[in-house]
């Protein structure tokens, strides 16, 4: 799969409203238009599954898979008691659900700052970092969360 | 190196760890953080997994000892300070990144006559320095600052 193309900060700026999705602790900043629903985790039907999945959400007929990722996005075959939310992701081409802590929408958009060059890993899905009060959030979006699943999908099938 | 005469500069020691030690140049180093505020980065190599906010700029805090032993070395108590060191990329403004280091770093006047190989061990300083002086028979390399702090470190090795 190719990787996602990296916005530019100033694209990351244009960006209206981002919703904070805490994952083990740890805050992603996504776009809110992006996030399509929020589920309870008793909807997941754990006997449907998509490869890596945690069990599938059915939405608008169709069924959502959702996953469990850590604070460091590694694949949870568990999910932790404290994931309490689940996120329906859209963006017209990636639909997926992803398990979380807690979601929140940020009043007012935090400064967005360039990831430094020397720890972007080639297949961060980080596109910039933002100052929260509980360290740094970090900023990607459905596009990259897609790429770097499958990409955790297609290595935990390989092993 | 600022250019005391045509054979001496001047030079900050500076301690990676208890055992691992290097220098930049005298306008190099320009603060030092006493118990900084390390903010995590997930998804970041293992040797800079953290950031600092210092006048409302994001700095990588570089271990280059978790790098050189090649391994996230495990937190010291003794390794409280972080050095912030300006660097000129290739191109445009100087850039800015920090070291995290052991000890207080040392200013010391280095000349042409102490030139000497880099250490064989570990085998990574060949990526990270530029050159390496003999201060009281130890080698001491010289960093290479815009290559550490411009991701040349994610391909090397």
């Amino acid at each position: 799969m190719s990787q996602p193309v990296r916005n530019t900060l100033a694209e990351l700026r244009e960006i209206r409203a981002l919703a904070k999705l805490t994952l083990g602790g740890y805050p992603w900043l996504l776009p809110q238009t992006e996030i399509r629903s929020l589920e309870s985790p008793l909807d997941i039907d754990r006997e449907v599954r998509a490869p890596q999945g945690i069990g599938a959400i059915a939405l608008g007929g169709e069924w959502w898979p959702v996953y469990c990722l850590s604070g460091d996005l590694r694949l949870l075959p568990q999910p932790p008691d404290s994931r309490g939310i689940c996120a329906l992701l859209d963006n017209g081409a990636d639909r997926f659900g992803l398990l979380c802590d807690q979601i929140e929408t940020l009043a007012e958009t935090p400064r967005l700052l360039a990831l430094p060059a020397c720890m972007g890993l080639p297949d961060s899905p980080i596109q910039a970092l933002a100052p929260l009060d509980e360290g740094l959030g970090c900023v990607t979006d459905t596009e990259h969360l897609a790429a770097l699943l499958a990409t955790l999908a297609e290595g935990a099938d390989g092993h | 190196m600022a250019t005391e005469n045509p054979m001496e500069s001047m030079a900050w020691m500076l301690a990676l760890d208890d055992r691992l030690r290097a220098a930049v140049g005298e306008h190099e180093l320009i603060h030092l953080i006493e118990a900084p505020t390390l903010l995590d980065v997930p998804l970041s190599p293992h040797y800079c997994r953290r950031a600092i906010l210092w006048n409302d700029l994001l700095l990588p805090a570089m271990d280059l000892a978790a790098w050189l032993w090649g391994r996230e070395q495990p937190a010291q108590p003794t390794r409280k300070l972080a050095g912030v060191v300006a660097y000129q990329p290739q191109m445009g403004a100087a850039e800015y990144g920090v070291l995290l280091l052991s000890d207080i770093p040392a200013r010391t006047r280095v000349s042409d006559t102490q030139a000497c190989k880099l250490p064989e061990q570990p085998t990574g300083w060949r990526d990270l320095a530029i050159s390496c002086f003999l201060d009281a028979e130890t080698p001491v390399p010289i960093l290479d600052l815009p290559f550490i702090f411009s991701g040349g470190l994610l391909t090397a090795r």
